[in-house]
């Protein structure tokens, strides 16, 4: 027996190079994109929808990615909010890759939007190893998860800009402290902010317009 | 659960490879080396390369994985190295914190998203079996 070392391409590489592909495509559209991750139910759909109002009303034009394994409800969701939006149904994959957005971006109506969200498959697991060529990575979770969310999965909480912590509203019913899941974010993220919202009433809307820059 | 999408790019990549240019005997084991920031899990990994490779000339083959840690370079302080982990009690495993170990800064990533076929060990049993 003997070994053969092989120069071989790093698969996931290629995975970073279509990201980058995809932020100068976008950045020369004058398109700010922004991938919103997140766990399933936590209310990532309602926070694009929430953010989109407020920022129409600053002037913004809001387009928005749909990313699911099956069915249109997200996208039909962004359509009557009168978001120009596109869905993408992975099939059995469980994340969205540069690649796959890479041809729904070919089709985006990119000049008509300042702002694109992209909403990933709900999963707090693979989408952190698929870069898509956005300005941001924000990550939503919601306290009716528990507050162990970020102890669960820290490679997806140490690697995005933004933790969303939605439904505060109900964090006292659940019995679930916001702060341990904050503090938890400190530790493992130096760098990343972390907001409380209420996507149903807006509370925290305002201060994550101001973290993303909007 | 990406690992099977990752296992069939993998052993695409490494077909494709060998058919290009064949390696003198039978492939016994193939060398990985995976980055610590990459949330795959290697059971995962080595269950569906078993299944993908049924069937092919990679068939039986064992997956060595070698992880390699988070290295990074802080912008501001000039820093180049390993990035610090936080393996306190209570965090389940190892997770890399993307932060200057020395001023704190935001740092670049430099190697720890790898996943890449680095070497081949190859029984030669004058049969070609993998050509």
């Amino acid at each position: 027996m003997h070994d053969i070392r092989l120069d071989f391409g790093d698969i996931l590489k290629r995975q970073l190079e279509l990201a980058e592909r995809n932020f100068a495509y976008l950045s020369k559209h004058n398109v700010r994109a922004f991938n919103v991750m997140g766990a399933i139910g936590s209310g990532k759909t309602s926070l694009i929808i929430f953010l989109s109002r407020e920022l129409k009303e600053k002037g913004y034009r809001v387009g928005a990615i749909a990313g699911d394994v099956a069915g249109d409800e997200d996208y039909r969701r962004f359509r009557e909010a009168g978001l120009v939006a596109a869905n993408i149904n992975t099939g059995n994959d469980c994340h969205l890759d540069a690649h796959r957005v890479s041809h729904v971006l070919e089709d985006f109506p990119l000049d008509d939007v300042d702002i694109l969200f992209i909403e990933n498959v709900g999963n707090l697991v693979c989408p952190a190893d698929f870069p898509l060529g956005t300005e941001a990575d924000i990550v939503v979770i919601s306290v009716t998860e528990g507050d162990d969310m970020v102890r669960k999965h820290p490679k997806i909480f140490a690697q995005t800009d933004v933790m969303v912590v939605n439904k505060v509203d109900l964090a006292e019913i659940v019995g679930v402290d916001p702060a341990r899941i904050v503090a938890d974010y400190r530790r493992i993220n130096p760098h990343g902010r972390a907001v409380l919202t209420d996507a149903r009433s807006g509370k925290g809307i305002d201060e994550l317009l101001t973290v993303l820059g909007l | 659960m990406h690992e099977y999408s990752l296992a069939a790019a993998l052993l695409d990549a490494l077909r494709e490879r060998l058919r290009e240019r064949p390696v003198p005997g039978r492939v016994r084991k193939v060398h990985l080396r995976q980055g610590e920031l990459l949330v795959l899990s290697q059971e995962a990994l080595r269950e569906a390369w078993r299944i993908l490779t049924e069937g092919t000339e990679l068939s039986g083959t064992e997956l060595a994985i070698e992880t390699v840690p988070v290295r990074v370079k802080c912008p501001a302080c000039g820093y180049r190295g390993d990035a610090r982990y936080l393996t306190e009690e209570g965090w389940h495993f190892k997770a890399p914190i993307l932060s200057c170990p020395h001023c704190g800064g935001i740092v670049e990533i430099e190697q720890g998203r790898d996943l890449a076929i680095v070497a081949l060990t190859v029984e030669e049993d004058g049969q070609g079996a993998n050509r």
